[in-house]
């Protein structure tokens, strides 16, 4: 690999980890600033149940924009959520790329369920993968798409954040 | 009067029998299990839909009232259910969500159920079909005959619900059960065939029955920011609550104008037959099942009541066989927007129902729990409720105010007809 694919995968995968953090503070506005405006973002899992791929959310930079843009006027559990994730492999193609990381995805129960019992007790919540897409401009990488693929079908109260 | 002491929050509120529910009902064991035995057991219960298991050789399990459940489909496309235990040491036959007979399995041979413990096999009716070393070890003392499958009763109905009930002696058909409260929405299920393009499920610590009273009340749109923002018009609330012998109640239609929710567009391109564009129409089955056809997409909520205070919801999405990928794109989104598990509403219900399933401590004084509200039967009506637990009383012949009483019929009794 030359020192330009390195340089290049290197910018990819912290663009995956800067994600991470970005989402787990909340920033919502900001990790969408990451994505290119051709960005789709998509929940996907395959459910052995009705054996089939699902989709649990969808949607464009201005959908998820929008989406982001309303969670205050929601009533959600605002439990933290936090990612663990680890960029497994990186496939640089002339200016796209593709990530394909793991991610668990852990809760710290705050206000969900009865505050003064659980608050404070942290547990798994989701456990997939992110294949994200991206679009490599000036030596940036600018995701095109992320799909959070899901192992976990047992979703229990769900969440209104983008995983 | 403002804060209450011990014996006013523990006196009966100022409202007429069958206009609150006393807490216990939600929390105590003794009373759980007897819903089980009393309803869960005796009633029909939609288990999934029928392109669940498409083709011959096909199965999916289930529980119903604790008990494992199996449904098959035979080579000739028919449909069963079976308890999923052996009859010869009660093991569980199979231990997958779903699949497929067709092929062999480690213990056993194709097109066959297999108990893995001892590899006795069954066909897709139950029939035992093989007991390993049978003479050699019940001589003539042992029939296949006599070991054959426990069969329950089974329908496919209503745009392919696989229903199942574990009573023998359950006299009405699905559709006598249902005594009505499909006829509106029956066209639209039953024209063409449907396939399910959604599924995740929710364990979550509350009464089943607390989840169902959200699915029959409209009065909680001030939990969601769509209802409240946009929701609210005559149409709206001149919809009606309609009650069902048996228990069941229908909400009826109404035109939405999504256009009007921030972020979404109209949805009348995509709809079901024999529904206008954008309705909305919903049934909320005794003993605790709820069909909610929202113009594009059709929800259906299956609940497994696992505790006193822990309920398992298996929220589906349906379309049309039909559909071309974009059509069904179109039916995800729309049902996801709302409905999905990171949708805008469904997080919202179960955050609420979490929080009265925290509160029902079997333990604590007993909370009162009102279902007095009155509008005409109209959507904030609280009467869709009131007729459900009219029924859950005869069925458990306890008084839902007081179930340490009998349960009594309390004119005026039932809903007007729509």
């Amino acid at each position: 690999m030359s020192d330009i694919d390195r340089n290049t995968v290197e910018t990819v995968r912290d663009a995956v980890y800067k994600s991470c953090l970005l989402q787990d503070d909340e920033r919502w506005e900001e990790w969408l600033d990451t994505c290119d405006d051709s960005f789709e973002y998509a929940i996907t899992a395959f459910s052995p149940e009705i054996q089939c791929d699902m989709t649990y959310l969808s949607g464009n930079k201005q959908y998820m924009q929008g989406l982001t843009k309303m969670l205050p006027k929601h009533n959600t559990d605002h439990s933290p959520l936090k990612r663990h994730c680890v960029v497994y492999d990186v496939d640089i193609d002339g200016d796209t790329a593709t990530a394909i990381s793991s991610v668990l995805i852990y809760q710290t129960l705050l206000d969900g369920t009865n505050s003064h019992i659980d608050a404070g007790t942290t547990r798994l919540f989701v456990a997939g993968r992110y294949i994200d897409k991206f679009k490599l401009v000036d030596g940036k990488a600018m995701f095109t798409s992320r799909t959070t693929k899901l192992d976990t079908r047992r979703l229990d109260k769900g969440s209104h954040w983008p995983l | 009067m403002s804060a209450r002491n011990q014996s006013e929050w523990m006196a009966d509120p100022k409202f007429a029998e069958g206009e609150w529910v006393d807490s216990r009902i939600y929390s105590d064991e003794t009373i759980f299990n007897e819903e089980l035995e009393k309803i869960w057991k005796k009633t029909w219960i939609p288990v999934c839909h029928e392109s669940e298991l498409s083709d011959a050789y096909d199965f999916r399990t289930f529980t119903i009232a604790k008990e494992p459940i199996i449904v098959t489909r035979d080579k000739d496309m028919t449909v069963r259910a079976f308890l999923n235990v052996c009859p010869h040491r009660g093991n569980m036959i199979e231990r997958r969500p779903s699949g497929s007979f067709k092929e062999g399995t480690p213990s056993g041979t194709p097109k066959k159920m297999t108990c893995m413990f001892h590899a006795w096999q069954f066909d897709m009716k139950g029939k035992c079909t093989y007991i390993s070393r049978q003479k050699e070890g019940y001589q003539d003392r042992l029939e296949k005959g006599d070991v054959g499958l426990r069969q329950l009763k089974s329908e496919v109905y209503f745009g392919g619900f696989v229903w199942v009930c574990l009573d023998d002696d359950m006299s009405k058909t699905v559709a006598e059960w249902a005594n009505g409260a499909f006829d509106e929405l029956q066209p639209a299920l039953d024209a063409e065939p449907l396939e399910v393009f959604h599924y995740h499920k929710a364990i979550i610590p509350t009464n089943y029955k607390l989840w169902h009273d959200t699915n029959c009340e409209f009065y909680h749109d001030y939990l969601h920011y769509h209802n409240r923002i946009t929701g609210f018009n005559d149409a709206y609330f001149a919809r009606k609550n309609t009650g069902f012998d048996n228990g069941h109640i229908t909400v009826g239609s109404f035109e939405v104008n999504y256009d009007n929710y921030e972020g979404f567009e109209s949805r009348e391109d995509v709809s079901f037959p024999h529904l206008p564009p954008n309705h909305w129409y919903m049934i909320d089955l005794f003993p605790g099942i709820n069909f909610n056809l929202r113009g594009s997409a059709l929800r259906c909520d299956l609940v497994t009541p696992l505790g006193p205070n822990e309920v398992m919801i298996e929220f589906r999405g349906l379309g049309l066989k039909s559909d071309t990928p974009e059509i069904r794109k179109t039916r995800i989104d729309h049902h996801n927007s709302i409905w999905g598990p990171f949708g805008r509403n469904l997080h919202e219900d179960l955050l609420a129902v979490t929080g009265q399933g925290n509160t029902m401590n079997p333990q604590a004084d007993n909370r009162r729990i009102l279902l007095g509200r009155h509008e005409n039967q109209t959507i904030h009506d609280e009467n869709g409720m009131r007729h459900y637990y009219e029924e859950w009383g005869r069925w458990l012949n306890r008084s839902p105010s007081n179930p340490d009483k009998p349960f009594e019929e309390t004119p005026p009794a039932k809903i007007a007809a729509a």
